[in-house]
Order: structure tokens, then C-alpha cells, then sequence
């Protein structure tokens, strides 16, 4: 008898928030230990130069002070950290890994890299000796612009490389040349999209605490994968894994940048723990976060749609550069997902799609919430709108031309996706979710309006989009489900938890599974003294991946349930209902047995466990699915653009989207919120400004603007579901949705009240005044 | 940051020429110069205190050259600041001329680089801070001018 | 971003904050609000050896309508200015550009005294003061002296204050007959520094020809700037609408030289100053609330 679905596809208030809300939830800052130190680093004020010397003498001399470390005191330690991703086998791929040693050396290629680590009784005083650290460094000309970058007379971010160059990947698909011969038009732009921050509520913390007499190292980071962290920290500082606890508990929010990176605080503070037998602590103050935290977003696009004059796509070809950064461990997860999301949900024969990844004096770039998809949707969608103006063909219909239809399933685009697996997209019905955000944002009417509301000081435009997001990708997450002697379920996951929800959704589905309320299923990830074998929280793929691995852990504790109360009860398995907690025969209200009283008979104190069981009522069961399952959706928005000062208002937002199945529409609208705000916020408020010497101008609230409550409209939400085939419970991923369309979207927005071209997001009211002065002038 | 201007000095071109080689000027005219002294030909370093507003005795260790040098007409100009608060490198060129009213009308371009502290949070005041300390530099540099027509021409 | 060290005293009168800024002159800093200093120390931009704090002192948040003007108290609240009524009735131009000086919670600990100190150029209060031709009151163990608002901002974060001084009071001139006000700011965010932002308190005849045009901007020069080329082409004109575009170019075109930044460059801010000024004053003018 299968489970009954209670809580899966249910509104459930989320489990943690009562402890959060309260300020009793841990946070890693929260941690107190007796005899804590405090860490301050010394960061480079300059993106390039060679370092010529460090001394941290007077530093060292200053009382409070215990210790100060530089490049030569790490000897081996000092090496580069790992290649996190490494690129996919993609043919004629060429990729030069160079990752970032803890402590600068030689050279400093970003500012904020740090140079040298302070350890002292206070924050305060750590920070006072950071003045007393003499840095000397020869500046060099920063490589800041990506196509000077490239020039031959360039200065070097990497000497040992010819060029600032760090990788070139060509993909195609059929024969784009030959297409555009056949091509009735052409369009073709240069598209900008730039920098910005994940900008987490909580800024990074590592606490380290060796225990000399137990030799044992426990870490409390802010991480999104803490298991990575702990086999990489353990096997880098000669210990083994049993012997290093890594601990992610509560997080402010990830975003990406939270990721597995081995971030120099990261490698460094754990390391400093052992060595000063002392536990150490180092919290990120706001102003570091700007140069300490990965970003991303920064990306130059020169590409080409070419088209039947009814507006049928015969094929597409982008040339872009992407800036990673002064490193690039992360690999190319970033310009490839741009690669494979520029596709959408259009049928596009033809495809050339080549890239090349370019080292910058500029902070490192790891995927931030989105990861290159937005840079995708933002030329294909922006190219069908210059497509449909050239043409004279409505936005909407020229996009109802080229969707792929609901029998073009599984839909092979032979292009390599991320997770090294080629493109395919699983499943997705796109023209009615199109159909129903244009009925919904008013879509025929608006465009029968359109004179009028170009007129006037207070101009209105609509924007509509779409994209396809691979998400819920490998290689794999575990899941440990217990039930305890009280009757309560115990869930252990290795992901970790920066506000997702994890602690209900996994908890709703084991509830399902279990028949128990889902207040009584406790959940505990982020630990790896808890639980051992994973990867982490990033491309979406929380649920899809850790909630099926807890799907599939309780659906083993189920059976052991039904296997041993059959016996108990004497009674045939098929007889046997699971729910309210208990066990009981159908029809038979008085042969009845509790879980706990179960759990206590799998655990005999006396007698034997047979062989080929095992005691208790615990299952630890995997899930690794053998590709991506492609979410979808469509963004509507409406903007009201005032033309005398160039401010822009967003009037209506509205999403329809399909992430499969849902365990909480509440947590999914939160996510979609979440994302929306975010997307917005790459759109026309966030940008990271660096000047030509690498120097960023805006490393405060002050200057980088995130939008605030007032400046997000209500979203509409509609969700429509095409499950995924990969997954027992048809999950897709929905993390990263909202942000992925709002850019192309706002630019036809914009475009749309004011008929003018938009190709460089974000936009700003100085870079609208001139625009529309441009206009005017024309 | 380019800041460029003309400013006009009330004497003749080779006195304000005499002026401005003048380490024991600058220091006076330079707004917040502690010290400043000759640590070579044609170069000077000294000690600047920056105060605006808030932002109190902000410590710049200063180094500059003088190169190019054409008299009494042109030469250019490399500064260098380091201080707890960030750093300012940069170069102007500046050219004089011979006004008739016996004025000198002096051209100024300069390309200051900013970095550290004040240039990732001082973004909203940087060019108002340089305009006005450029202007404090300049007013002063013409009172002691003046200063010294009129003590030559008292005969001291 | 922790602050370096520094000494702390707490004055309980006026009379002991000014011999404690007295006695260690320019190395010390008052705390008032703290919304503009702290946030400077903890990034180490500002660096005071010693701060007075003046939340405790005594007689310094007093509001009241005399006979010589609306006399407001240096530590006064902006959460108090906000919610006045005597402030409402008296001074108009205040209450409406209260709700733009940075955001709720921040209004509550931040004062009028500190505003006019710090003299940031895109402060709300500054302009708001010139436009109104405030007196402030400045005292020092010399005694008072009294300082007009054209007078007080001097240039960047720069005012009329000397070390030991104190300013301990602001009076606003009563409200002219016929008189009417109007603020407006242009800002990315909510609370945000403005872009560009006008405060105009004008005042007709009984034929309804202009008899004052006080138009005082904010963040477009180093210090608020008074309109002078507004004021002048409409005093002693009827407002037309012609009028009043006319008056708004020609001070963006004059009256200003606005410095450039990544958020606008000048050419932005000049042109928002024009849209401002003909906003604020069309709405000055058209405003049905009259003394």
C-alpha cells in the first residue's frame, strides 16, 4: 500500500523558523568557545603588483597580538588550492587551471587578496595591527576591461601563460554558416552584462577548534558543502577524515559563493588552530565581503540570430568573453550554462556557440544564483525582440513560433551541458505557460495601447520571457532516516542549509512516507559527523537530488516498518496501514502497534537479529540521477518609466513556471520570490563599478544597491507541472528560476515605454538619461 | 580620476615659475602638509594630514617629482600618497602663461588613480574632495604670491 | 570594520560638552545621532582620539513657536521633527522632507544638530534651512554667536563651526503671509543619498505675483545651493508655468556646477536640478496650503 500524500504539494509553515525568528538558531558567529582568538587579514590595496615585501614585525609586537603569519611562514601549506570543476570533455576544449594560494606571493592579482593573517585577542585589536604591517608592492598596469585584456601588448595576470586567456570552448550544433546563407534576416548585437555580488544576509565565518588531546580538528563554516571541505581540509592538513568535523549549521544565505572553495580564510584559520593549539575565529565584516567573495555576472557577448522572414530560427551564433577573475577554480560551469541556456525553449537547428574565459584583476568569479543562464536568456531573448521589431512580428508570436512542442520530448540539443553529460532536455510544456503569462499580465491589450503609453511624462511598457534551466544535476546526495524510540523520525542529509527549507522539505516527504506529523521528523544536514558521503547545495538541486535520497532512505524504513509489524502483528503486509504514527490492520482498529513501540522491538536488548537484517528501524539509501531535469518558465513584468528623470518603477511581475512536482508551494513561491528580487536587483540596481585599475568603487550598501521591499512589486505566481522522469517524486529544481529571465524581460520592458534599444544590463537612471538624450538627438 | 582646469595667479609667469619649485611653499599652500622637504633633485617627500568632515587627520606618506621641465613655461608633475585610508597615485602636466595684465594663467591636467579604503566607500565625495583641495592648493600657492610681490616690492 | 580606539565622555549640560571640545579641541568629535559618525569610525575613515557624547545633555531638544520664530534644539530628534505639529504649522517645508531623510529607524536616533554639522551635501535639513534663511545658534566657552544658514555651509563636510563649538540651536523666521512650501528628491531607493533634491518656500502678494522664490538643492554641488537665478527671474512675476520653466533652466544652466560620481554624472544632476526646481515650484505655487 503506497503512502498517502499529505504533506508533499502542501503549504507547511516551515519547522525552523520559530528558532530563527527567536534568535535561538546558531549561526557560526553565534559560536562561543573559552580562550576564542580573533582573526584580521591584510589585504592587498592594489589588483596587480609585484609583492615585494611583507613585514609584520611591528604588527607582531603590538600586545594582544599572537601571531602573524605571511606566504613564507605556510611552507608546504602554501601550495594552490584545488580545481574545483573540472571542465567537461568537451572536443578542442583548452583550459589553464590557476587557483589562489592562501597567502599572496610574488604577485597580487585582485585587491582585497590577502596577504598576510593576524590572529589576536580581539577583532579590534587585530584590525589595529593590521596598519602596522608593512606592504610593499611595485603596482602593475590591471588587466580591468575583457577585450584589452586579450590585446597583445596586455599586462599579464599569470606570467607563465602567453595570455590573459584562461580558457577557449567551442560548441556546435548542425551548420550555422550554412543556415544564415539561407536566412531571410539577420540580427546581430553586442550584448553587456555585468558584475555583481550574491551579497548573502550572513558574511562568511570560519571557527576552527583543534583539540590537541583528542586530535581532533572541528571547523564551523558558513559552507555550502561541507563534505568536500572536510576531505579536502583533512587530506591538506595531514589528518584523516575521521579526525576533522565540519559543521555548516544555520547559514545566512549562499547564493553560490558559499560553495567548496577553499577559500584562503577557509584553509587558513583551521590551519593557525593547530598550530596555536587555540581555537580561532574569523567573521567577515561586510567591507571584505566585496573583495573576499567570489561574484560573477561580468560577460561581453557578440552574437547573431539568423531567421525566416516569418520569424522561424534558423540558426544562432554567439562569440563571448567571460571574466573569471583573478583564478579560476571553479572551472567553466558558468560560460557553459550560459551556452546551453542560450538555446531556451526554441527549437534552434543550428548552433555556434564559442567562448573564451579571460583572467581578470578583479575579485574571482564563482557562480552566483543563476550561474550564466541569465547571460544566455538575456541574447537569445533579446534577439528574438530585435528579430520580431525588424520583422514586424508581435514578441509574443515570433516566441509561439519557435517552441519546442510538448512531442519534441526528450529533446537532444548535443551540445555538453555542466555536468558533462550532453544537453537534453527531459520535459516541459512551453507554449501554455507562455499563453498564460500573457493572458495574465494583460498582455493583447497592453500592445494595442502601445501608442498611448508612449506618450506622456509616465511611459509603460511590458516585457515578456522565457527560459529553460537544466537543474537537479548529479553526481549524487545521501539520506540516513531513523525512527527513535520516542516515535520520532530523525533525517540526516549532507547537503547543507542556508535557508531553503531544508529542515521541513525533506521532512514533508519523509512525513509522507512515514505516516507521521511533520512537526515529529526532525532534520539535520550541514554536519559530517552526522553524515559522511555527498557534495553540496548548488545548481538547484537540493530537493531534486537530497530529497529523493530521503524519499528513497524512508521508503527502506517503511518496509522494515511493514516487514516487522506484519510479524507483530500477524498479519500479511498488504493488510497493514501506516499512518497517525502507528501501524495497524485494516479493519482491525485493535491490532495496532506505535512506531516507537516498533523501533523498540527492532532493537532487542535480549534474543538475536537475524541474519540478513539489521536492528532498528534506519535506512541510509543514495540518489545520483543520471542527468539534469529541465525546469522551465515564463516572466511578465510591467514598467512605468518616468522620462523626465529616468526612474523606473516596476508596476506587476508575473511568473508562471514549472519545476515538476512540488513538496511546498510556500517554499517554492519564497525560492521564485527570492529569485525575482535578486534578478531585479541584476537588472537596475546592483553593479559592481570597477575602475580602470581594478580599484572597486562600490563596496558598500551604501553604493551597491540591492532593492529593498519598495522596490519589488507583488510577484504572480502560477505553477504548472511537467514532472521529471528522473526522480521517483518528479522533482525539478526552482532555486535559481527567478533570476534567470528578469534582465532580458526588464530590457523589453523598458524598451517597449520608451522605443529605444537596450543591450547592456543592469540598466541605471544616469545610463537611461542617456539613452533616451541619445534618442531624442537622433 | 582626470581633474583639469585653468586658474589664473596674480604675477608674473617666473615668479609663480619660482614658486612652485619652492618645497618650503608647497608645504605651506599643500592643504594638510605636516612636512615636506627636498630628498633629491627635483624631488620632495613629506607627510600630508587630509581632514574633511568626518574623515579626521587621514595620515598620507607623500613622495613627488618634478620631470619634464621646460622654464619657465611647463613641467610634470608625479605624486605619490600612501596612507592608512588607501592610496593616490597619479600625474599632471601643468603649463603657464604669460597673461597681459601681468596675471599668469596656468593649465593644469592631472590623472589621479585612487585605491584602497576611500575609493571602495568615498565614491560620492572623491572628485568634490579633489576639486576642493586643488582649489584650497591653488588659492594658498596665490597668497603667497602675493606675499612676496608685495614684500619685493617694500623692498625686504 | 571596528572602530580604532578612542575615549568616550558623556556631557550632562552644554556648558560641559563645550569645555570637553574645548579642552581637547580638534581631536575631538561630538556624538549626537551617531547615523553618519559611527558608520565613518567603523570604516576608519574617521579616526577621533576622543567623543563627547551629547544624548545625555540637558536643554538641547526643546521645540517651540515664539514670537521670533519656530526655536528648534540641536539634539532634536528627526523622528520628532517628523511628528510635530508645532513643526507642521510652522515650518511646513520640515515636515515634508522629513520622510526623505533616510528611513525610519535611522529618524530615531538622528538629530537636526548632527544633520547641520556633518553638512553632508546631499542632506536633506541643509536645504531645507537655506531655503527657510534659518539663524543657528553657536556656542563656545566665548559665549553665542548667531549664524545664517547662507552663511554656516562653507563647503564639503565643511561648516562655520570652529573647534570648541557647539551648535545648540536653530530658529526658523515665522512663516511670511501667503507663503507656501514644496520638497522633492530623486533618489534610486528609498533612503537613499538623493541624486539631486530641491526645498522651495515661496510666497505670493495678493494678486498672486510671486514676492519670494527661496529654492535651495541638494547633492548638486559640495554644500545646498540657494537658486539664485530662479529667485531672481520670479520675484516680482506672476508664476506662470512659462515663468517657472524658465527660471528652473536657467538656474540648472547657472546657479551650478554638479560634480560626478558613478551613480549620476553631471550632466544627470544639472538636468535633474532643472526638472526639480520646476517641480517644486509648480507645486509651491499650486499648493492649497496657505498660512
Amino acid at each position: 500500500m503506497s503512502p498517502e500524500a499529505r504533506y508533499v504539494n502542501a503549504r507547511v509553515r516551515r519547522n525552523e523558523d520559530a528558532r530563527l525568528l527567536t534568535g535561538r538558531a546558531r549561526f557560526v558567529d553565534d559560536v562561543q568557545l573559552p580562550g576564542l582568538l580573533h582573526v584580521a587579514f591584510v589585504r592587498s590595496e592594489h589588483a596587480h603588483g609585484r609583492l615585494i615585501k611583507v613585514d609584520g614585525a611591528a604588527a607582531r609586537r603590538r600586545p594582544g597580538v599572537v601571531a602573524v603569519y605571511t606566504f613564507d611562514d605556510l611552507g608546504e601549506y602554501g601550495r594552490p588550492a584545488p580545481v574545483l570543476v573540472p571542465p567537461p570533455p568537451i572536443s578542442g576544449l583548452v583550459f589553464h587551471p590557476r587557483t589562489h594560494r592562501p597567502l599572496a606571493s610574488g604577485k597580487v592579482r585582485y585587491v582585497g587578496e590577502p596577504i598576510a593573517m593576524i590572529v589576536a585577542e580581539s577583532r579590534y585589536l587585530a584590525e589595529d595591527a593590521v596598519r602596522d604591517v608593512i606592504v610593499d608592492v611595485d603596482p602593475l598596469d590591471a588587466v580591468v576591461d575583457l577585450e584589452a585584456a586579450l590585446t597583445a601588448g596586455a599586462a599579464r595576470v599569470h606570467d607563465d601563460l602567453e595570455s590573459n586567456a584562461a580558457a577557449h570552448v567551442v560548441q556546435r550544433k548542425g551548420d550555422y554558416a550554412a543556415a544564415r546563407d539561407r536566412a531571410d534576416v539577420i540580427v546581430a548585437r553586442r550584448f553587456t552584462y555585468d558584475r555583481g555580488a550574491a551579497a548573502a544576509l550572513e558574511n562568511r565565518c570560519v571557527l576552527a577548534q583543534w583539540d590537541r588531546q583528542a586530535e581532533e580538528l572541528t571547523i564551523w563554516d558558513t559552507t555550502q558543502a561541507p563534505i568536500p571541505i572536510r576531505n579536502g581540509l583533512a587530506s591538506r592538513l595531514g589528518l584523516s577524515e575521521s579526525q576533522v568535523r565540519v559543521v555548516a549549521p544555520f547559514v545566512g544565505g549562499g547564493f553560490g559563493p558559499k560553495i567548496m572553495m577553499f577559500y584562503p580564510e577557509e584553509l587558513l584559520v583551521p590551519w593557525a588552530s593547530i598550530r596555536l593549539a587555540r581555537p580561532i575565529k574569523w567573521t567577515e565584516d561586510r567591507q571584505e565581503n566585496f573583495f573576499a567573495t567570489t561574484q560573477e555576472r561580468g560577460q561581453l557577448h557578440d552574437a547573431e540570430m539568423a531567421l525566416t522572414r516569418d520569424g522561424r530560427i534558423l540558426g544562432i551564433r554567439d562569440t563571448f568573453l567571460f571574466d573569471t577573475g583573478a583564478y579560476d577554480p571553479y572551472g567553466l560551469t558558468i560560460p557553459i550554462n550560459t551556452q546551453c541556456t542560450l538555446l531556451g525553449p526554441y527549437d534552434v537547428p543550428n548552433y555556434s556557440s564559442e567562448f573564451t574565459a579571460v583572467f581578470t584583476n578583479k575579485t574571482i568569479v564563482t557562480p552566483v544564483r543563476g550561474a550564466g543562464r541569465q547571460h544566455g536568456v538575456f541574447v537569445s531573448e533579446r534577439l528574438l525582440d530585435l528579430a520580431a521589431r525588424e520583422l514586424g512580428i508581435d514578441r509574443v508570436e515570433i516566441r509561439k513560433r519557435n517552441l519546442l512542442g510538448p512531442d519534441r520530448f526528450p529533446h537532444n540539443h548535443e551540445i555538453m551541458f555542466q555536468d558533462s553529460a550532453p544537453l537534453v532536455y527531459d520535459s516541459g510544456d512551453y507554449l501554455p505557460a507562455l499563453e498564460q503569462a500573457a493572458a495574465t499580465i494583460g498582455y493583447a491589450e497592453l500592445v494595442r495601447q502601445q501608442a498611448q503609453r508612449r506618450s506622456g511624462t509616465r511611459r509603460v511598457g511590458v516585457g515578456i520571457a522565457c527560459y529553460v534551466e537544466g537543474t537537479g544535476i548529479g553526481p549524487y546526495e545521501g539520506a540516513r532516516v531513523t525512527v527513535e524510540l520516542s516515535g520520532k523520525v530523525r533525517v540526516a542529509t549532507g547537503v547543507g542549509t542556508q535557508g531553503q527549507g531544508h529542515y521541513t522539505v525533506f521532512a514533508q516527504v519523509v512525513a509522507d512516507v512515514l505516516g507521521v506529523s511533520v512537526e515529529d521528523v526532525q532534520v539535520i544536514t550541514g554536519d559530517t559527523r552526522e553524515f559522511q558521503w555527498g557534495t553540496g547545495t548548488f545548481a538547484s538541486r537540493g530537493a531534486a537530488v537530497a530529497g529523493s535520497a530521503c524519499h528513497a532512505a524512508a521508503m527502506s524504513v517503511r518496509e522494515k516498518i511493514v516487514a516487522l509489524a506484519a510479524s507483530v502483528l500477524g498479519a500479511e503486509p498488504d493488510r497493514l496501514e501506516v499512518a497517525g504514527g502507528r501501524v495497524s490492520v485494516r479493519g482491525a482498529a485493535d491490532r495496532t502497534i506505535s512506531l516507537a513501540q516498533l523501533a523498540a522491538r527492532a532493537n532487542p536488548l535480549r534474543g538475536a537479529v537475524r541474519p540478513g537484517t539489521e536492528p532498528g528501524l534506519e535506512s541510509t539509501a543514495y540518489f545520483g540521477p543520471d542527468r539534469g531535469s529541465t525546469a522551465s518558465g515564463v516572466h511578465a513584468m510591467i514598467v512605468e518609466v518616468d522620462v523626465e528623470t529616468a526612474m523606473v518603477e516596476v508596476k506587476r511581475y508575473v511568473v508562471v513556471h514549472d519545476c515538476g512536482r512540488i513538496i511546498n508551494p510556500l517554499l517554492v513561491e519564497g525560492q521564485i520570490h527570492g529569485g525575482v528580487a535578486h534578478g531585479l536587483g541584476n537588472a537596475f540596481y546592483e553593479q559592481l563599478v570597477y575602475d580602470e585599475q581594478g580599484q572597486l568603487l562600490n563596496a558598500s550598501f551604501m553604493d551597491y544597491l540591492l532593492p529593498t521591499a519598495t522596490d519589488v512589486p507583488p510577484i504572480e505566481t502560477a505553477h504548472r507541472e511537467t514532472p521529471s522522469p528522473f526522480n521517483p517524486i518528479g522533482l525539478k529544481g526552482v532555486g535559481e528560476a527567478g533570476c534567470i529571465p528578469t534582465g532580458a524581460a526588464f530590457a523589453q520592458a523598458v524598451e517597449d515605454a520608451l522605443n529605444i534599444e537596450i543591450l547592456d544590463i543592469p540598466l541605471s537612471p544616469d545610463r537611461l538619461f542617456r539613452l533616451i538624450q541619445q534618442a531624442a538627438d537622433r | 580620476m582626470i581633474l583639469s582646469g585653468t586658474f589664473t595667479f596674480n604675477g608674473p609667469r617666473q615668479k609663480v615659475w619660482d614658486l612652485l619649485q619652492d618645497p618650503g611653499v608647497l608645504a605651506k599652500a599643500l592643504p594638510g602638509t605636516e612636512r615636506l622637504t627636498m630628498s633629491g633633485p627635483d624631488r620632495y617627500e613629506g607627510v600630508m594630514k587630509v581632514s574633511i568632515g568626518p574623515m579626521t587627520a587621514a595620515k598620507f606618506d607623500v613622495t613627488v617629482t618634478l620631470a619634464d621641465k621646460q622654464p619657465p613655461e611647463r613641467f610634470t608633475l608625479q605624486i605619490d600618497g600612501k596612507g592608512g585610508v588607501g592610496f593616490a597615485r597619479g600625474s599632471a602636466a601643468v603649463t603657464l602663461q604669460e597673461q597681459g595684465d601681468g596675471g599668469t594663467a596656468m593649465d593644469y591636467t592631472s590623472d589621479v588613480q585612487i585605491g584602497g579604503r576611500i575609493a571602495s566607500v568615498g565614491q560620492r565625495l572623491i572628485e568634490s574632495v579633489s576639486r576642493m583641495m586643488m582649489r584650497q592648493a591653488l588659492e594658498a600657492l596665490d597668497r603667497e604670491l602675493r606675499a612676496r610681490i608685495d614684500a619685493d616690492a617694500s623692498g625686504s | 570594520m571596528k572602530p580604532a580606539p578612542f575615549e568616550y565622555f558623556r556631557a550632562r549640560s552644554v556648558e560641559e560638552a563645550i569645555d570637553l571640545l574645548s579642552e581637547h579641541g580638534p581631536d575631538a568629535k561630538p556624538l549626537a545621532g551617531g547615523q553618519s559618525l559611527i558608520p565613518a569610525m567603523n570604516f576608519r575613515l574617521a579616526t577621533p582620539a576622543v567623543l563627547v557624547d551629547l544624548n545625555e545633555a540637558v536643554g538641547l531638544s526643546d521645540v517651540t513657536a515664539q514670537d521670533d520664530g519656530l526655536h528648534i534644539g540641536g539634539m532634536t530628534r528627526h523622528r520628532t521633527l517628523e511628528q510635530s505639529e508645532t513643526v507642521a504649522r510652522n515650518a511646513p517645508l520640515v515636515t515634508a522632507a522629513m520622510p526623505f531623510v533616510a528611513h525610519a529607524a535611522i529618524r530615531t536616533r538622528g538629530t537636526l544638530g548632527g544633520s547641520l554639522a556633518h553638512a553632508d551635501p546631499a542632506a536633506e535639513l541643509p536645504a531645507v534651512m537655506l531655503a527657510l534663511d534659518a539663524v543657528f545658534t553657536v556656542r563656545s566657552r566665548q559665549g553665542a554667536r548667531h549664524v545664517r544658514a547662507a552663511d554656516f555651509f562653507t563647503g564639503l563636510f565643511t561648516t562655520a563651526l570652529e573647534a570648541g563649538e557647539l551648535l545648540t540651536e536653530v530658529t526658523i523666521p515665522p512663516r511670511p503671509v501667503r507663503s507656501t512650501y514644496a520638497f522633492q528628491e530623486i533618489a534610486r531607493r528609498h533612503g537613499d543619498y538623493a541624486l539631486a533634491g530641491a526645498a522651495a518656500a515661496v510666497a505670493v502678494d495678493e494678486h498672486g505675483r510671486c514676492t519670494s522664490a527661496r529654492v535651495a538643492l541638494l547633492s548638486v554641488a559640495d554644500r545646498p545651493v540657494l537658486a539664485e537665478h530662479a529667485r531672481r527671474a520670479l520675484e516680482g512675476e506672476p508664476p506662470t508655468a512659462d515663468a517657472i520653466n524658465a527660471a528652473a533652466a536657467a538656474a540648472a544652466a547657472h546657479d551650478i556646477d554638479p560634480p560626478g560620481d558613478i551613480h549620476a554624472s553631471s550632466a544627470y544632476r544639472r538636468h535633474l536640478a532643472a526638472v526639480l526646481i520646476r517641480r517644486v515650484l509648480e507645486r509651491a505655487f499650486h499648493s492649497r496650503e496657505t498660512s
